[in-house]
């Protein structure tokens, strides 16, 4: 069996290490210091398992579980956290094993034993319980050629749904995702807002609204790019110049 | 059953209309989102009795915990401030007429009050014992269609300011002594129960009218300073173990654990060193926060406190210390800096991928105030930032303002690149 830690703790990592090391018929092929990494890796090195710590700065452990769930093979997931924080009760709910560190060697064996992949659903329905920003990814990951993509959330400009794909403009080109655009529109509906049928766009990056001599709305980003609105959403633009955030 | 018991027993009749509807029989009794109970780990053990309806109805459900008797250990042998936010009363500050504990409450003191009424005014005699009955029949009928509109109104009052409520249900109850009145004179009348004279028909309104006036203005003032009451001791309750959670970050000392577990196997004596370090964290978290200390203890505690966090984050965290132009001697309430550059670590360098540096600095000014500066950078934009519950802020501002009054200050400046803690504290020797 061969196994990634993440942890942004290197004394977390070294500990880890050596009980799995201790276990036996275990390797580790890695060690992340953040979920990125750790997704990276994966991605590289197709583990069997992943030791994901759930706190860590950048992509926390739970995002990171998000993006593996959507591996070609995906690898095994067990949560491992300091503190039973209150987010453990939906982790229970879910079936999703998890190890309060510091981490009992027998209890660990026991967990890479059974240790399974873990279903969008379940992160899904875990996510769900979580409050306000922690429900938002800070990632949208796609699969491109056999290798994952990663692209901050901060850099994409907006979401624009396609025949069967939903495209993400960003800073470095364009992605191809497959999810439906109402579900991002849910999860990052405090930084993108809905100004087409099939556009959602950053909130940060809208810098201007303006009308063609037919009538017809557009929004002005900032890197210059002109996208349409639609009129159920003309309103909602219209308060935001009127709040002097984007202007005419 | 005896009229006693029906006073004591636990509230378990529920009038059928309030049934599914917002309001249980009291405010502090209804939980909006029982799921989210569990989450107490100490109600974990014994989970709270669902009262019958809970079955058929699981979001708006009666908690039989005793957690009415507010300000008194619970049945579950909790303080009452384990009660989460939710079941704080907050809203309407009538009770619950719906109640049948409040209605025999209002029966009792609706016989009281005809009792009172009769004493003072009717004859001694035979005719006392007819007053009493007569006047007894008219305050029962007004007491309870009050209440009972009073309960059915319940629901519309949901939302509105004190005073509206307060002048709905004055109003209410006058319109109601209105009705029994007239039904009473016209009863009267036609029994011919009453001396028929000139001008009776007007004094027995306004008779009634102004009793009913003043037992309703004592009886809703009554209810609103109990309400009241009930609400300062719940946030009093609150505020006291709000206090006790801010001094230990529960992430702070099982991640220390962990970072001893796995020190023990690769440098046993440096794990000994942390094991040391904490220890000396706990006891002066576990010491009376009045407690004043010199500025140099304070300082090492910080210094010790780093140096866990130092061996947990590795190369993560970089620690810039600046102590050397203040007095050591000076008195500082303990724990005053160290909770500040617990949160700088946890702020603004646990959420960087590539961590930061953690300025503190300390310096005497020229008016001879100590000033000691806590600065980090930022992580994240002010607004996705985690949810700090600024607890340990609050806490350091109480402890300054209780030891300096308004010579001692926390200032913060919370801009994009950085954030910074300042405090400022007039230069007293320790032990003077």
């Amino acid at each position: 069996m061969r196994v990634i830690i993440a942890d942004d703790e290197g004394p977390a990592r070294t500990r880890l290490r050596g009980l799995v090391e201790e276990i036996g018929g275990i390797e580790v092929v890695a060690e992340a210091g953040n979920g990125r990494q750790a997704l990276l890796q994966c991605d590289e090195l197709h583990p069997d398992a992943v030791l994901l710590d759930i706190r860590m700065p950048g992509m926390d452990g739970l995002e990171a579980a998000r993006h593996l769930a959507g591996l070609e093979p995906a690898p095994a997931v067990i949560f491992t956290t300091a503190y039973s924080e209150h987010a453990l009760a939906a982790f229970d709910a879910c079936a999703i094993d998890y190890l309060l560190k510091p981490v009992r060697k027998a209890r660990l064996a026991q967990a890479l034993v059974k240790a399974q992949r873990l279903t969008s659903a379940q992160l899904n329905a875990v996510t769900q319980s979580l409050e306000g920003a922690a429900r938002q990814r800070t990632h949208i990951s796609a699969r491109c050629g056999g290798r994952i993509e990663l692209i901050d959330i901060a850099d994409v400009a907006y979401f624009q749904a396609g025949d069967k794909y939903v495209s993400v403009h960003h800073r470095g080109g364009e992605l191809l995702i497959d999810e439906p655009l109402k579900a991002l529109e849910t999860e990052f509906s405090q930084d993108f807002m809905r100004v087409h049928r099939s556009i959602l766009a950053a909130r940060d990056m809208i810098n201007g609204l303006e009308k063609d001599p037919q009538g017809h709305y557009y929004v002005l980003l900032k890197d210059r790019q002109r996208l349409p609105v639609s009129r159920r959403h003309i309103s909602e633009l219209r308060a935001l110049v009127r709040a002097g955030r984007i202007r005419t | 059953m005896h009229l006693r018991d029906l006073m004591l027993a636990p509230v378990r009749w529920i009038h059928p209309r309030t049934r599914g509807r917002r309001h249980g029989p009291d405010p502090v009794l209804t939980v909006r989102n029982p799921v989210r109970v569990p989450q107490y780990p100490q109600l974990r053990s014994s989970p709270p009795k669902l009262s019958p309806v809970a079955s058929d109805n699981p979001g708006r459900t009666l908690l039989q915990t005793g957690a009415r008797n507010a300000g008194v250990k619970t049945r579950n042998g909790l303080p009452p401030m384990f009660i989460p936010n939710e079941h704080r009363p907050e809203g309407l500050y009538l009770p619950n007429f719906c109640n049948l504990r409040m209605v025999l409450a209002m029966v009792v003191a609706g016989e009281l009050l005809a009792y009172v009424l009769s004493l003072s005014s009717a004859p001694g005699g035979e005719g006392r014992w007819y007053g009493l009955i007569m006047t007894s029949l008219f305050v029962q009928w007004v007491a309870l269609s009050s209440i009972a509109l009073l309960c059915v109104c319940r629901r519309l009052m949901d939302g509105w300011r004190d005073l509206v409520t307060t002048l709905y249900s004055f109003g209410l109850v006058l319109a109601v002594t209105v009705v029994v009145s007239e039904a009473a004179y016209w009863g009267g009348a036609y029994l011919k129960l009453f001396p028929a004279r000139e001008g009776w028909h007007g004094e027995f309104l306004i008779r009634n009218l102004t009793i009913s006036a003043i037992v309703t203005t004592v009886a809703l003032r009554y209810f609103y300073v109990q309400f009241q009451l009930k609400k300062n001791i719940q946030a009093e309750a609150h505020a006291r173990i709000q206090a006790l959670q801010a001094r230990v970050r529960p992430h702070f000392l099982f991640n220390s654990m962990n970072t001893i577990a796995s020190l023990t196997r690769s440098n046993p004596a440096l794990a000994e060193e942390v094991v040391e370090d904490l220890a000396d964290l706990f006891r002066v978290n576990l010491a009376d926060a009045r407690t004043r200390v010199p500025l140099g203890e304070e300082l090492a505690l910080t210094r010790r406190y780093l140096h866990i966090e130092q061996l947990r984050l590795g190369e993560r965290l970089t620690i810039e210390e600046d102590t050397a132009g203040v007095p050591l001697d000076a008195a500082i309430p303990m724990l005053t800096i160290q909770p500040l550059v617990e949160n700088a670590v946890y702020h603004g360098i646990e959420p960087l991928p590539q961590g930061g540096t953690v300025r503190l600095r300390a310096s005497l000014d020229r008016d001879g105030n100590i000033i000691i500066k806590v600065a980090n950078p930022q992580p994240v934009a002010a607004a996705k930032r985690r949810p700090g519950n600024r607890l340990a802020l609050d806490n350091v501002r109480q402890r300054l303002a209780a030891h300096f009054g308004g010579r001692g200050k926390l200032t913060l400046d919370d801009n994009d690149r950085y954030y910074e803690a300042t405090l400022t504290l007039p230069y007293e020797k320790a032990g003077s």
